[in-house]
């Protein structure tokens, strides 16, 4: 086992100090470890070639004179092989290792590892005591990042199960676009294939495992969609006319688009985006927020409530 | 969660990682590299023998690495092939930039020389790993507010701090010492001692409208009470997701009834008239006529008009 990693690593470093292609007869007659017949030999490379790019090394195949039918050539260009991050300062690496260390314990953690490791190995001090900010953790809530970043890298389409709002388990199939986190929530963005729409879904609300496969072959991102948008709610038609006592109903108040005194109360005009949700928030607030339109909204509402008292009574 | 390499696979890895960090930790204990490496000492021992080993073709000592690591020190020369660290992987490059985009929404937002470095940083790793666009978005917590929070618990100091309590629908000044960051379902917390309350409260991160260190030096006092608990009886009318998430029950069906504790009346009552018809109050009976009666009073508010 030791003479396969020496032989990988003398390889790696052959690939990567020659200017030229090297062909597959001077890497046998160079590098160590390169044994047996012809066939051994070729089969031994093969499978060296594979190993190191399933390490992430890319190999250039190449020819070194182009005029000429050459045999294919080999290497490893060094500023693919190294991390080059340009000129980099201190603060910079001390700003990359907190990136790193808020993964600790959530999903990318080894990964965030791996990387501290290499930043480390650059040779470039850290200068953490200028940040004003310590390390802050990444809560991922137990979901799989790592697959989802790849499958919107990759336009894969995954697929899982999502509890909806009445508790009905549904099967949703989604190409990610954008993940997103907010109040310690991650939800990810994507385009769901039944209605050809971009939908947003909360993490935590799925149920079981997400499996990714290959994507639509004719999948183009939407040019609508903006990450920076997800949270905005679609552009609402309809509105809401809500009376909330003074010093109170501070959620609503968040949601308002407009609002104006009357004495004792505020009035606020609220876009709807879904009347169950906002007749849920109005409740909440109880005696100090009080519907004044649409007519449907306070339907809703008388209706509960009337359930309420029954309920209680 | 990485990808599980062969183990003569991870092992060419560590290898490869292993002489750039030596190259910039020249003379470091090889027990403290085995632990960086999260390896054994023998283990090192043997990477570090296989590295020896190790060159350019030729293998002469010439060509070939120094490595010195008898003395229980490691040093390496003559290794400029791979002196740099290797470039990084998919998944580091994004667990790079979703942890920059994390920092980021720390950053005080005066500190522009520092959100420029970050967003400069994500954009050179994007580059790297061919990420084509951002794809991720974090909202902010008050940058300020978490500045200052790191600043009085680091100083052991109190904070001031402006609340928007969901539960009693306000926004309240108090004045807390805080104790430590807090992670509940996945929401974070200020735990603290608030001397408004005279109490340990838990304040929501993203609730906190502003926080403002005071440099005061005070004490919990050592009679402080807790609140009574609250023994409720539920029952599930109309299941929805709404309900499961708010009382932290993944399986409900209509008809069923559940115990749950809680410290707050206001929350429980609130809870129930969001509800809806979704879920009524069995016990305890002050509270269920406390709930019929505020109904009752919304309601004749909209039958009058």
């Amino acid at each position: 086992m030791s003479r396969k990693i020496e032989r990988l690593i003398n390889l790696t470093i052959a690939l990567l100090a020659t200017k030229r292609y090297l062909t597959k007869s001077e890497i046998f007659k160079s590098v160590e470890g390169y044994e047996g017949s012809a066939e051994t030999k070729e089969r031994m490379f093969e499978r060296d070639k594979d190993d190191l790019r399933s390490l992430g090394i890319e190999i250039e195949v190449g020819s070194f004179d182009p005029l000429f039918n050459d045999e294919a050539g080999y290497r490893i260009k060094q500023e693919k092989y190294q991390l080059d991050l340009g000129e980099i300062t201190p603060t910079e690496i001390s700003l990359l290792s907190l990136a790193a260390q808020a993964w600790q314990g959530a999903s990318f953690d080894e990964a965030a590892q791996k990387a501290l490791l290499k930043l480390s190995s650059m040779g470039v001090p850290s200068d953490s005591l200028s940040l004003p900010t310590s390390a802050h953790k990444v809560n991922d809530g137990g979901g799989d990042l790592p697959l989802i970043t790849k499958a919107i890298a990759e336009q894969q389409l995954i697929t899982f199960v999502y509890l909806d709002s009445q508790l009905d388990r549904q099967e949703r199939k989604v190409v990610p676009v954008g993940l997103s986190s907010r109040s310690g929530f991650w939800y990810i963005s994507g385009v769901d294939q039944e209605i050809q729409e971009i939908r947003t879904f909360r993490i935590d609300r799925i149920d079981g495992e997400i499996t990714a496969t290959k994507g639509p072959k004719d999948f183009e991102l939407p040019q609508s969609f903006d990450p920076a948008r997800v949270f905005d709610g679609d552009a609402s038609q309809s509105f809401a006319i809500i009376d909330v006592r003074k010093g109170k109903g501070f959620s609503l108040r968040a949601l308002a688009s407009s609002s104006q005194s009357l004495g004792e109360w505020d009035q606020l005009k609220l876009p709807i985006y879904n009347l169950n949700t906002l007749a849920s928030l109005v409740l909440w607030h109880g005696i100090d927020v009080h519907v004044q339109e649409p007519f449907e909204l306070r339907e809703l509402i008388v209706a509960h409530l009337e359930k309420l008292v029954n309920n209680h009574g | 969660m990485g990808k599980n390499f062969s183990a003569p696979l991870e092992r060419t890895a560590r290898l490869l990682d292993l002489v750039p960090y030596i190259n910039a930790h020249q003379g470091i204990a090889l027990k403290d590299l085995a632990a960086v490496f999260e390896v054994s000492n023998a283990q090192m021992v043997n990477d570090l023998t296989t590295l020896w080993m190790c060159g350019l073709p030729g293998y002469t000592p010439l060509e070939l690495m120094d490595l010195d690591f008898e003395s229980g020190y490691v040093s390496i020369s003559n290794a400029p092939t791979l002196a740099k660290p290797r470039s990084v992987t998919f998944d580091e490059g994004v667990a790079l930039i979703l942890g920059l985009d994390l920092l980021r929404a720390s950053i005080p937002i005066d500190r522009i020389d520092l959100l420029e470095k970050i967003d400069s940083l994500s954009a050179r790793i994007s580059a790297i790993i061919n990420l084509s666009s951002t794809f991720s978005v974090i909202a902010p917590i008050n940058q300020g507010v978490s500045a200052a929070i790191d600043e009085a618990l680091s100083s052991r100091c109190t904070l001031e701090i402006e609340y928007h309590s969901v539960y009693r629908d306000e926004i309240t000044e108090r004045v807390v010492f805080p104790i430590e960051i807090v992670e509940i379902d996945g929401q974070q917390y200020l735990s603290s001692y608030c001397y408004s309350a005279s109490d340990f409260r838990q304040f929501k991160l993203d609730r906190i409208q502003r926080a403002v260190v005071t440099h005061e030096i005070k004490t919990i006092p050592k009679d402080s009470s807790k609140n009574e608990k609250i023994n409720s009886r539920l029952k599930v009318l109309k299941p929805n997701r709404q309900i499961a998430e708010r009382f932290s029950k993944s399986d409900l069906k209509a008809g069923s009834e559940f115990v749950f504790q809680t410290y707050s009346q206001q929350w429980l009552e609130r809870s129930i008239l969001s509800s809806g018809d979704g879920v009524a109050l069995i016990t305890p009976p002050e509270i269920r006529a406390s709930i019929a009666q505020l109904a009752q009073s919304m309601l004749d508010r909209y039958k009058v008009e």
